[in-house]
Protein backbone atom coordinates (compact mmCIF):
# COMPACT_ATOMS: atom_id res chain seq x y z
CA UNK A 1 0.00 0.00 0.00
CA UNK A 2 1.28 3.40 -0.88
CA UNK A 3 2.52 5.40 2.11
CA UNK A 4 0.17 8.29 1.36
CA UNK A 5 -2.88 5.99 1.44
CA UNK A 6 -2.18 4.49 4.88
CA UNK A 7 -4.65 5.38 7.66
CA UNK A 8 -2.16 7.29 9.90
CA UNK A 9 -1.09 9.46 6.95
CA UNK A 10 -4.70 10.26 5.98
CA UNK A 11 -5.71 10.81 9.63
CA UNK A 12 -2.84 13.31 9.97
CA UNK A 13 -4.02 15.12 6.82
CA UNK A 14 -7.58 15.24 8.23
CA UNK A 15 -6.39 16.53 11.63
CA UNK A 16 -4.27 19.19 9.98
CA UNK A 17 -7.10 20.31 7.68
CA UNK A 18 -9.52 20.45 10.62
CA UNK A 19 -7.16 22.54 12.76
CA UNK A 20 -6.59 24.82 9.78
CA UNK A 21 -10.32 25.35 9.17
CA UNK A 22 -11.06 25.95 12.87
CA UNK A 23 -8.18 28.42 13.05
CA UNK A 24 -9.35 30.34 9.99
CA UNK A 25 -12.86 30.69 11.40
CA UNK A 26 -11.82 31.60 14.96
CA UNK A 27 -9.44 34.23 13.58
CA UNK A 28 -12.30 35.41 11.32
CA UNK A 29 -10.02 35.15 8.29
CA UNK A 30 -13.08 33.54 6.62
CA UNK A 31 -14.46 37.10 6.40
CA UNK A 32 -12.99 38.82 3.31
CA UNK A 33 -13.93 42.24 4.65
CA UNK A 34 -11.83 41.69 7.79
CA UNK A 35 -8.82 40.76 5.65
CA UNK A 36 -9.34 43.87 3.50
CA UNK A 37 -9.52 46.02 6.64
CA UNK A 38 -5.98 44.83 7.40
CA UNK A 39 -4.76 45.51 3.88
CA UNK A 40 -6.32 48.99 3.89
CA UNK A 41 -3.40 51.03 5.23
CA UNK A 42 -5.23 54.24 4.29
CA UNK A 43 -7.36 53.62 7.39
CA UNK A 44 -4.35 53.82 9.74
CA UNK A 45 -4.54 57.62 10.25
CA UNK A 46 -8.30 57.49 10.85
CA UNK A 47 -8.09 54.65 13.39
CA UNK A 48 -10.17 52.29 11.25
CA UNK A 49 -7.33 49.87 10.53
CA UNK A 50 -7.67 46.24 11.73
CA UNK A 51 -4.25 44.73 12.61
CA UNK A 52 -5.74 41.27 13.40
CA UNK A 53 -4.18 39.51 10.39
CA UNK A 54 -0.68 40.33 11.67
CA UNK A 55 -1.44 38.42 14.87
CA UNK A 56 -2.81 35.46 12.88
CA UNK A 57 0.42 35.30 10.86
CA UNK A 58 2.54 35.82 13.99
CA UNK A 59 0.76 33.09 15.94
CA UNK A 60 1.07 30.66 13.04
CA UNK A 61 4.73 31.47 12.52
CA UNK A 62 5.74 30.94 16.17
CA UNK A 63 4.30 27.41 16.23
CA UNK A 64 5.68 26.48 12.80
CA UNK A 65 9.16 27.89 13.59
CA UNK A 66 9.30 25.57 16.61
CA UNK A 67 8.01 22.63 14.54
CA UNK A 68 10.63 23.16 11.81
CA UNK A 69 13.42 23.25 14.41
CA UNK A 70 12.07 20.10 16.07
CA UNK A 71 11.81 18.42 12.66
CA UNK A 72 15.52 18.96 12.04
CA UNK A 73 16.25 16.53 14.87
CA UNK A 74 14.00 13.85 13.35
CA UNK A 75 15.36 11.45 10.76
CA UNK A 76 12.09 11.55 8.89
CA UNK A 77 8.45 12.53 9.51
CA UNK A 78 6.34 10.13 11.57
CA UNK A 79 4.35 8.70 8.64
CA UNK A 80 6.50 9.37 5.58
CA UNK A 81 9.97 8.46 4.35
CA UNK A 82 11.14 12.02 3.83
CA UNK A 83 10.36 15.70 4.41
CA UNK A 84 9.08 17.15 1.12
CA UNK A 85 11.07 20.36 1.23
CA UNK A 86 11.45 22.55 -1.86
CA UNK A 87 15.15 22.58 -2.75
CA UNK A 88 14.95 25.22 -5.47
CA UNK A 89 16.34 28.44 -3.99
CA UNK A 90 16.57 30.99 -6.82
CA UNK A 91 14.66 34.25 -6.87
CA UNK A 92 13.30 34.07 -10.41
CA UNK A 93 10.76 35.85 -12.58
CA UNK A 94 7.85 33.41 -12.00
CA UNK A 95 8.24 33.83 -8.22
CA UNK A 96 8.25 37.62 -8.42
CA UNK A 97 5.53 37.97 -11.10
CA UNK A 98 3.35 35.26 -9.56
CA UNK A 99 3.48 36.81 -6.10
CA UNK A 100 2.64 40.24 -7.57
CA UNK A 101 -0.35 38.86 -9.53
CA UNK A 102 -1.57 37.01 -6.44
CA UNK A 103 -1.22 40.29 -4.50
CA UNK A 104 -3.54 42.01 -6.98
CA UNK A 105 -6.15 39.24 -6.71
CA UNK A 106 -5.90 39.23 -2.90
CA UNK A 107 -6.27 43.01 -2.73
CA UNK A 108 -9.29 42.94 -5.09
CA UNK A 109 -11.18 40.32 -3.09
CA UNK A 110 -9.70 39.88 0.39
CA UNK A 111 -9.60 36.15 -0.36
CA UNK A 112 -6.49 33.99 -0.43
CA UNK A 113 -6.63 30.24 -1.20
CA UNK A 114 -7.21 28.94 2.39
CA UNK A 115 -10.20 31.16 3.12
CA UNK A 116 -11.47 30.56 -0.44
CA UNK A 117 -11.86 26.85 0.36
CA UNK A 118 -13.19 27.46 3.87
CA UNK A 119 -15.93 29.73 2.48
CA UNK A 120 -17.57 26.55 1.11
CA UNK A 121 -18.86 26.18 4.68
CA UNK A 122 -20.99 29.32 4.19
CA UNK A 123 -21.59 29.37 0.41
CA UNK A 124 -21.79 33.17 0.08
CA UNK A 125 -22.89 34.61 -3.27
CA UNK A 126 -20.21 34.40 -6.01
CA UNK A 127 -17.98 31.94 -4.10
CA UNK A 128 -18.24 29.42 -6.95
CA UNK A 129 -17.21 32.13 -9.38
CA UNK A 130 -14.07 32.74 -7.31
CA UNK A 131 -13.26 29.04 -6.81
CA UNK A 132 -13.79 28.07 -10.47
CA UNK A 133 -11.69 31.04 -11.61
CA UNK A 134 -8.97 30.10 -9.10
CA UNK A 135 -8.97 26.53 -10.41
CA UNK A 136 -8.73 27.72 -14.03
CA UNK A 137 -5.98 30.20 -13.08
CA UNK A 138 -4.01 27.47 -11.33
CA UNK A 139 -4.36 25.20 -14.36
CA UNK A 140 -3.21 27.96 -16.73
CA UNK A 141 -0.27 28.55 -14.37
CA UNK A 142 0.84 24.91 -14.49
CA UNK A 143 0.47 24.99 -18.28
CA UNK A 144 2.75 28.04 -18.50
CA UNK A 145 5.30 26.67 -16.01
CA UNK A 146 5.68 23.43 -17.97
CA UNK A 147 6.88 25.53 -20.91
CA UNK A 148 9.37 27.63 -18.96
CA UNK A 149 12.49 25.75 -17.89
CA UNK A 150 13.41 27.16 -14.49
CA UNK A 151 17.08 27.74 -15.33
CA UNK A 152 16.45 30.24 -18.13
CA UNK A 153 14.27 32.69 -16.25
CA UNK A 154 16.50 34.47 -13.74
CA UNK A 155 14.98 37.69 -12.36
CA UNK B 1 -9.82 50.16 16.00
CA UNK B 2 -13.23 48.75 16.97
CA UNK B 3 -12.77 45.83 14.62
CA UNK B 4 -9.40 44.68 16.09
CA UNK B 5 -9.83 41.21 17.64
CA UNK B 6 -6.40 40.37 19.10
CA UNK B 7 -7.39 37.36 21.23
CA UNK B 8 -9.28 35.38 18.59
CA UNK B 9 -6.73 36.38 15.93
CA UNK B 10 -3.89 34.98 18.05
CA UNK B 11 -5.78 31.79 18.96
CA UNK B 12 -6.74 31.25 15.31
CA UNK B 13 -3.15 31.89 14.24
CA UNK B 14 -1.80 29.39 16.78
CA UNK B 15 -4.28 26.76 15.47
CA UNK B 16 -3.19 27.39 11.87
CA UNK B 17 0.44 27.04 13.02
CA UNK B 18 -0.45 23.79 14.77
CA UNK B 19 -2.15 22.55 11.59
CA UNK B 20 1.04 23.27 9.64
CA UNK B 21 3.18 21.62 12.33
CA UNK B 22 1.05 18.45 12.34
CA UNK B 23 1.27 18.06 8.55
CA UNK B 24 5.02 18.78 8.52
CA UNK B 25 6.09 16.51 11.40
CA UNK B 26 3.51 13.81 10.61
CA UNK B 27 3.62 13.59 6.84
CA UNK B 28 6.55 15.79 5.85
CA UNK B 29 4.22 17.95 3.77
CA UNK B 30 3.90 21.71 3.57
CA UNK B 31 0.44 23.01 4.50
CA UNK B 32 0.23 25.39 1.55
CA UNK B 33 -3.37 25.62 0.47
CA UNK B 34 -2.67 26.81 -3.08
CA UNK B 35 -0.33 23.85 -3.54
CA UNK B 36 -2.73 21.32 -2.02
CA UNK B 37 -5.56 22.74 -4.14
CA UNK B 38 -3.54 23.21 -7.32
CA UNK B 39 -2.18 19.68 -7.33
CA UNK B 40 -5.60 18.11 -7.47
CA UNK B 41 -5.30 18.46 -11.22
CA UNK B 42 -3.69 15.87 -13.47
CA UNK B 43 -0.93 14.77 -13.59
CA UNK B 44 -1.29 14.78 -9.80
CA UNK B 45 -0.13 11.55 -8.16
CA UNK B 46 -1.30 11.96 -4.59
CA UNK B 47 -4.85 13.27 -4.72
CA UNK B 48 -6.45 11.38 -1.83
CA UNK B 49 -4.72 13.06 1.14
CA UNK B 50 -5.24 16.47 -0.47
CA UNK B 51 -9.00 15.86 -0.78
CA UNK B 52 -9.10 14.57 2.81
CA UNK B 53 -7.28 17.69 4.03
CA UNK B 54 -9.57 20.09 2.13
CA UNK B 55 -12.77 18.27 3.15
CA UNK B 56 -11.68 18.36 6.80
CA UNK B 57 -10.89 22.07 6.44
CA UNK B 58 -14.39 22.88 5.18
CA UNK B 59 -16.08 20.59 7.73
CA UNK B 60 -14.14 22.11 10.63
CA UNK B 61 -14.93 25.64 9.46
CA UNK B 62 -18.62 24.71 9.36
CA UNK B 63 -18.62 23.01 12.79
CA UNK B 64 -16.63 25.79 14.47
CA UNK B 65 -19.06 28.34 13.04
CA UNK B 66 -21.99 26.32 14.49
CA UNK B 67 -20.32 26.11 17.91
CA UNK B 68 -19.17 29.76 18.01
CA UNK B 69 -21.69 31.68 15.92
CA UNK B 70 -21.01 34.96 17.69
CA UNK B 71 -17.48 35.53 16.42
CA UNK B 72 -18.44 37.48 13.34
CA UNK B 73 -21.01 38.22 10.67
CA UNK B 74 -21.87 35.70 7.96
CA UNK B 75 -19.05 36.11 5.42
CA UNK B 76 -19.91 37.86 2.18
CA UNK B 77 -17.75 38.47 -0.88
CA UNK B 78 -17.05 42.10 -1.74
CA UNK B 79 -18.83 43.98 -4.51
CA UNK B 80 -16.84 45.56 -7.31
CA UNK B 81 -16.08 49.23 -6.56
CA UNK B 82 -18.80 51.34 -8.25
CA UNK B 83 -16.12 53.48 -9.88
CA UNK B 84 -14.70 50.46 -11.74
CA UNK B 85 -17.78 49.94 -13.98
CA UNK B 86 -17.11 46.20 -13.77
CA UNK B 87 -19.98 43.86 -12.73
CA UNK B 88 -19.23 42.12 -9.41
CA UNK B 89 -19.07 38.53 -10.77
CA UNK B 90 -16.48 39.63 -13.35
CA UNK B 91 -14.50 41.43 -10.62
CA UNK B 92 -14.56 38.26 -8.48
CA UNK B 93 -13.61 36.08 -11.47
CA UNK B 94 -10.60 38.27 -12.26
CA UNK B 95 -9.51 38.14 -8.61
CA UNK B 96 -9.86 34.35 -8.58
CA UNK B 97 -7.96 33.91 -11.85
CA UNK B 98 -5.08 36.09 -10.62
CA UNK B 99 -5.02 34.24 -7.28
CA UNK B 100 -4.92 30.81 -8.95
CA UNK B 101 -2.41 31.76 -11.64
CA UNK B 102 -0.18 33.85 -9.36
CA UNK B 103 0.05 31.28 -6.57
CA UNK B 104 0.78 28.52 -9.11
CA UNK B 105 3.70 30.20 -10.86
CA UNK B 106 4.84 31.85 -7.60
CA UNK B 107 4.71 28.45 -5.86
CA UNK B 108 2.68 29.49 -2.85
CA UNK B 109 0.28 31.73 -1.01
CA UNK B 110 -0.31 33.16 2.47
CA UNK B 111 0.02 29.72 4.07
CA UNK B 112 2.72 27.99 2.00
CA UNK B 113 5.06 30.97 1.75
CA UNK B 114 3.62 33.08 4.58
CA UNK B 115 3.72 30.53 7.39
CA UNK B 116 5.58 27.39 6.27
CA UNK B 117 8.14 29.14 4.04
CA UNK B 118 9.04 31.90 6.48
CA UNK B 119 9.31 29.34 9.29
CA UNK B 120 11.75 27.33 7.13
CA UNK B 121 13.64 30.64 6.57
CA UNK B 122 13.27 30.18 2.80
CA UNK B 123 14.75 33.05 0.79
CA UNK B 124 12.07 32.64 -1.89
CA UNK B 125 9.30 32.87 0.68
CA UNK B 126 10.62 36.12 2.20
CA UNK B 127 10.61 37.65 -1.30
CA UNK B 128 7.14 36.26 -2.13
CA UNK B 129 5.55 37.44 1.13
CA UNK B 130 7.06 40.92 0.82
CA UNK B 131 5.75 41.24 -2.73
CA UNK B 132 2.22 39.91 -2.27
CA UNK B 133 1.59 41.91 0.90
CA UNK B 134 2.91 45.12 -0.67
CA UNK B 135 0.97 44.63 -3.91
CA UNK B 136 -2.23 43.73 -2.02
CA UNK B 137 -1.98 46.89 0.11
CA UNK B 138 -1.35 48.94 -3.02
CA UNK B 139 -4.31 47.28 -4.81
CA UNK B 140 -6.69 48.06 -1.94
CA UNK B 141 -5.47 51.67 -1.94
CA UNK B 142 -5.89 52.08 -5.70
CA UNK B 143 -9.23 50.27 -6.11
CA UNK B 144 -10.79 51.49 -2.87
CA UNK B 145 -12.61 48.16 -2.63
CA UNK B 146 -13.15 48.44 1.16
Amino acid sequence: MKQSLRPPYLATAALSGALFGAGLYIAQMTNPLKVLRFLDFTAIPTGGWDPSLALVMGGGLIVMLAAVQYGKRMERPLFNGTFHQPEYNHIDLPLVAGSALFGIGWGMSGICPGPAISLLAFLPENIWVFLCAMFVGSYLGSFVMKRIPREVVPA
Amino acid sequence: MDSFTPVTALIGGLLIGLASAVLWLGNGRIAGISGIFGQLLPPARTVVWRLVFLAALVAATFLTAQLLPGLGPKPELVSAPPSSDIPTPIWIAIAGLLTGFGTKIGNGCTSGHGICGLARLSRRSFVAVGIFFAVAVLTVTVTGVV
